[in-house]
């Protein structure tokens, strides 16, 4: 590697202009911010997650906004794998830039199930398994702590795809650096570090979180230095590529996360904020660089 | 359904700053684009502070336009809106609008205002742009009634107007004298409203809702409302208004805000 590091990326054997991947959740399957006219300056979206089933997803309010963060509730909102195909995919072909679809399981084999029913679309460059959603009951994150449920995770939608694939894990217990080698051992060609943090508020004068499943998801710009630290673990001990995910509002932050050794960066809850990050954060870089 | 322009986010100029009652502050912008675009019940995305956070924006009614922008009218409840009740006239702010789906106004139809409190802000843009038959305005006292010139008043403790709830001044001839009925407060006092309307009047409502946003552009799911069929709609996007008929009001006041 080379400091400070390239902007222009090579990912799944693929040039990419700007290391920039627009997180799962926060920019539905790209479509909106391509008729907002955001999407300068993204190298990927990943689209929000998918499941075989629709899921209404989880009742409100699903986003608590802290003085220093956000948590969501969201549940995995979706309207299943086969609406997605049929009326949504098709929508995203003029996309400017790769997608890659998140798919969310109930079970070991409901990631499979999901991803052999994207295969016949041929819009996607690829999938990212969503091991390790912390808004849902069932599946979600306990299956990303254990690395031998990840290993047949993997190996299960290896089996049905030649497209690539990347394991995104959870910082909420287990070893990442573990589940990553499972995943990768299972044929996943790049591991997403890592979803979000299990956070929650409570209301101090009744003892009530007003999330109505108590813990969510946390995002913060705060919790970047935790994410710099997992990618430089995990990508120090995998073969393949490492996206990270988390923490980003800079173009400075990805520069870091870069430098500590991932391949893509991905953004979230910044497009919350400003939803032309794509653009800002190469800008930012550029500057930074003299790229 | 009027077709919506595509927003953009904006570097608005601050030109005019007003305290219109206590705690309620109401900011002029400088925005062609909006007040070129903007329809009635639209809302906009704002950038409380120029720096990292908070790190959601806040959705603020466009309260009226002005010949080359807009006014947003807030009250002054928690971080984000006190560091925007300190703009002031100079400042530039980032706004993405407008947003979301605002009254659905048929041309020729005659409209009944029916707000609670600062629920009101949004109903100036809808009342220069339609015909109103009555505007019925409830709050809790005078410090909550905003500048509107409405048809009738009530507060809950008397200090403007009568004493009283806002439905006790929904009457048959008001109801039948709208095509359409505009509601717009918290929900609680939307709901009492909802209930007072008898069935045969209630096609006409719509409802002004409010929830937590992230992105306020469709996106994130974050801002769903719980729907009749059992579902959700996004507030951003496939609303802020609805049809009444859509509200699952049970489920709506489960949620909280
Ligand atoms: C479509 C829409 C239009 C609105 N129009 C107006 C208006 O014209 N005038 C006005 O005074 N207020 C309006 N509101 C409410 C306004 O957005 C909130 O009062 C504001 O976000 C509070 O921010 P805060 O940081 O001061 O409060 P805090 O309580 O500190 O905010 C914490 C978090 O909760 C969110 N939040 C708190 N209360 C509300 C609320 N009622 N609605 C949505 N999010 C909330 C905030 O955005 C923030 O993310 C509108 C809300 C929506 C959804
Ligand atoms: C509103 C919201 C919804 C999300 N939905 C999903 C999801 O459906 N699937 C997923 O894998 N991650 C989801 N995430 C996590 C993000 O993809 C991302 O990993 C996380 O937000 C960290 O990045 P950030 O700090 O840039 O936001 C969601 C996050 C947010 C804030
Ligand atoms: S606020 Fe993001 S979908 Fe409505």
């Amino acid at each position: 590697m080379s400091f400070p590091p390239n902007i222009k990326r090579k990912f799944w054997g693929k040039l990419f202009d700007s290391p920039i991947m627009l997180a799962s959740g926060t920019a539905g399957f790209g479509e909106e911010l391509l008729n907002l006219n955001c999407l300068a300056g993204v190298g990927a979206v990943v689209s929000k997650a998918v499941s075989l089933k629709p899921r209404a997803g989880n009742p409100p309010p699903r986003l608590l906004e802290t003085p220093y963060g956000l948590l969501n509730s969201i549940g995995l909102a979706n309207p299943g794998v086969h609406h997605v195909l049929n009326h949504i995919l098709p929508e995203t072909s003029n996309l400017p830039c790769p997608l890659l679809i998140n798919v969310a399981g109930e079970s070991v084999e409901e990631f499979a199930d999901v991803v052999s029913i994207l295969e016949s679309s041929n819009v996607h460059m690829g999938y990212e398994i969503n091991v390790s959603c912390p808004n849902v009951a069932d599946g979600g994150a306990a299956f990303g702590v254990d690395p031998e449920v990840v290993l047949r995770v993997a190996m299960g939608v290896s089996r049905v795809t030649a497209r690539p694939f990347s394991v995104k894990l959870t910082p909420n217990g287990g070893d990442m650096v573990l589940s990553a080698k499972a995943a990768v051992e299972g044929g996943a060609s790049a591991i997403t570090v890592c979803n979000t943090f299990l956070g929650m508020h409570m209301d101090w004068r009744t003892g009530k979180s007003i999330i109505k499943r108590k813990v969510a998801g946390y995002t913060s710009p705060a919790l970047l230095p935790l994410v710099v630290a997992k990618v430089w673990q995990v990508s120090n001990a995998v073969s393949v590529p490492v996206i990270s995910s988390g923490g980003v509002s800079h173009g400075e932050d990805v520069l870091q996360l870069l430098a500590a050794g991932a391949q893509m960066v991905q953004v979230g809850t910044r497009l919350m904020r400003r939803p032309f990050a794509g653009a800002e954060l190469m800008d930012e870089m550029k500057k930074l660089t003299g790229e | 359904m009027l077709s919506c322009a595509v927003p953009l986010d904006y570097d608005c100029l601050v030109t005019r700053r007003e305290e219109v009652l206590p705690g309620v502050v109401k900011i002029f912008f400088q925005c062609e684009g909006i007040a070129a675009t903007a329809l009635p019940g639209q809302f906009v995305q704002i950038e409380p502070s120029p720096g990292t956070f908070p790190v959601t924006r806040r959705p603020i009614t466009i309260n009226s336009l002005t010949d080359d922008g807009f006014e947003l009218l807030f009250d002054v409840i928690g971080r984000g809106t006190e560091l925007m009740a300190v703009m002031s006239p100079g400042d530039t702010v980032r706004v993405l609008g407008p947003l979301g789906h605002g009254w659905m106004t048929d041309p020729g139809s005659k409209w009944l205002l029916i707000g609670g409190g600062l629920g009101a802000a949004g109903f100036q843009f809808l009342k220069d742009s339609v015909d109103t038959a009555a505007i019925l305005i409830g709050a809790s006292c005078s410090d909550r009634v905003i500048p509107l010139d409405a048809s009738f008043v009530v507060t809950e403790d008397g200090s403007t107007g009568s004493r009283g709830l806002v439905t006790s001044l929904i009457s048959e001839e008001h109801l039948s004298n709208a095509d359409s009925i505009a509601v717009c407060g918290p929900v609680a006092m939307m709901e009492a409203v909802w209930k007072t309307i008898p069935e045969k009047h209630r096609h006409k409502v719509q409802i002004s809702t409010e929830s937590r946003m992230g992105c306020g552009w469709g996106v994130c799911d974050g801002c769903s409302i719980p729907i009749s069929d059992g579902g959700y709609k996004k507030c951003c996007k496939e609303g802020p208004v609805f049809p009444g008929t859509d509200i699952d009001w049970k489920r709506w006041k489960e949620a909280g805000l």
